[in-house]
């Protein structure tokens, strides 16, 4: 399995565009990995970097594969596993944020019928900052 | 050849010999326990401990009590199947050292058993169906929460629901796996985060003593 699937940048807001000066994308989304043994849950990984001079801020996740799309965060507490909503997913200027197991992920509830590849949209508020393509394993 | 030579290519010949000699002797006792073996990240119970009476159900549906636990050595961990992150992460782990340990020989392989903690979602069908990414050695059971409170309040694992909303749910849950004897006792237990290589290097000291 190729876990460099590539991501497709559809959309970026203007105002990214002109903070980063460069031709480079302003958010990059590398190693994309759907995963998780049941059809009705999956967890979403990827690393997503930020070539802009500015943080950027994602707030919401959505999916036309999924009824419910967010993002989690696991950790150990005390030797108990605890999972909760994380509100915003803040990418600092010019540094990268992992989505990995056991730590920041996506969760992908809610499947419409049983998908084989999923989009995952990431915003900021309202604004569709990337949009990512990839199978599940 | 001149008797310099010959020495010299009867040194090496020797040398060359000896080094073969060492090379196998360190492969071949690498698949070894030394008898003087400690786990390295398992802590084990100065005494084992007797699991208490409940009634459980496995992923057939059929019922079962604490006696499922016995006659073989078992790696058990408590989660839940709609969690997608460290619960199959864990089992990923235990599987893979399943799988490393059957590679190196040895003798005793632990069949990995899922707790289910959430059995309000975790039905049978539900967790025949999760466990088949686990390997043929590996099942899963659950029960009413009163005996779920039963088994794990015995043992100190921890488990509570928690609503991120009104329509949907996670369970928090002890992420230690505990390893239980043939005799249906509790040995010993690894904290997490867990790794493949200190199962496979503890579980070959647990399961020969």
């Amino acid at each position: 399995m190729n876990h460099r699937i590539g991501a497709i940048l559809l959309v970026v807001a203007a105002t990214l565009v002109a903070c980063s000066g460069e031709t480079q994308p302003p958010l990059v989304a590398d190693d994309v990995r759907i995963s998780g043994p049941m059809p009705r849950m999956k967890a979403g990984y990827m690393t997503l970097t930020n070539n802009t001079d500015e943080a950027i801020r994602i707030t919401r996740v959505s999916s036309p594969q999924f009824g419910r799309a967010e993002i989690h965060e696991t950790f150990l507490e005390d030797d108990v596993a605890r999972m909760r909503p994380v509100g915003v997913l803040t990418i600092p200027a010019g540094d990268a944020a992992r989505l990995e197991p056991g730590g920041k992920h996506l969760m992908l509830m809610q499947p419409v019928d049983s998908p084989q590849t999923v989009t995952l949209n990431l915003y900021s508020d309202e604004m569709l900052l990337l949009s990512v393509l990839a199978d599940i394993e | 050849m001149r008797p310099a030579n010959l020495i010299l290519a009867l040194l090496l010949a020797v040398a060359l010999a000896a080094g073969i000699w060492l090379a196998l002797s360190v492969q071949e006792s690498s698949e070894e326990v030394p008898a003087e073996a400690v786990t390295s990240t398992a802590t084990v119970l100065p005494s084992a401990m007797q699991l208490p009476q409940v009634s459980l159900v496995d992923q057939t549906g059929a019922a079962v009590d604490q006696s499922f636990f016995e006659g073989q050595w078992d790696v058990v961990f408590f989660g839940f199947a709609t969690c997608p992150d460290v619960c199959p992460i864990t089992l990923g782990v235990l599987t893979e050292a399943q799988r490393r340990l059957e590679q190196s020989g040895a003798g005793v392989l632990p069949r990995i058993v899922l707790v289910s903690v959430d059995p309000e979602r975790d039905t049978p069908e539900v967790l025949t169906e999760y466990m088949q990414s686990f390997g043929e050695n590996s099942v899963a059971v659950t029960g009413e929460i009163d005996q779920l409170r039963t088994l794990t309040s015995e043992l100190g694992i921890f488990f509570e629901k928690r609503f991120i909303d009104e329509e949907f749910y996670t369970m928090d849950h002890s992420s230690v796996v505990l390893v239980i004897d043939p005799n249906g006792q509790v040995s010993a237990l690894f904290s997490g985060p867990h790794r493949a290589e200190n199962f496979v290097n503890d579980l070959k000291v647990l399961t020969r003593s």
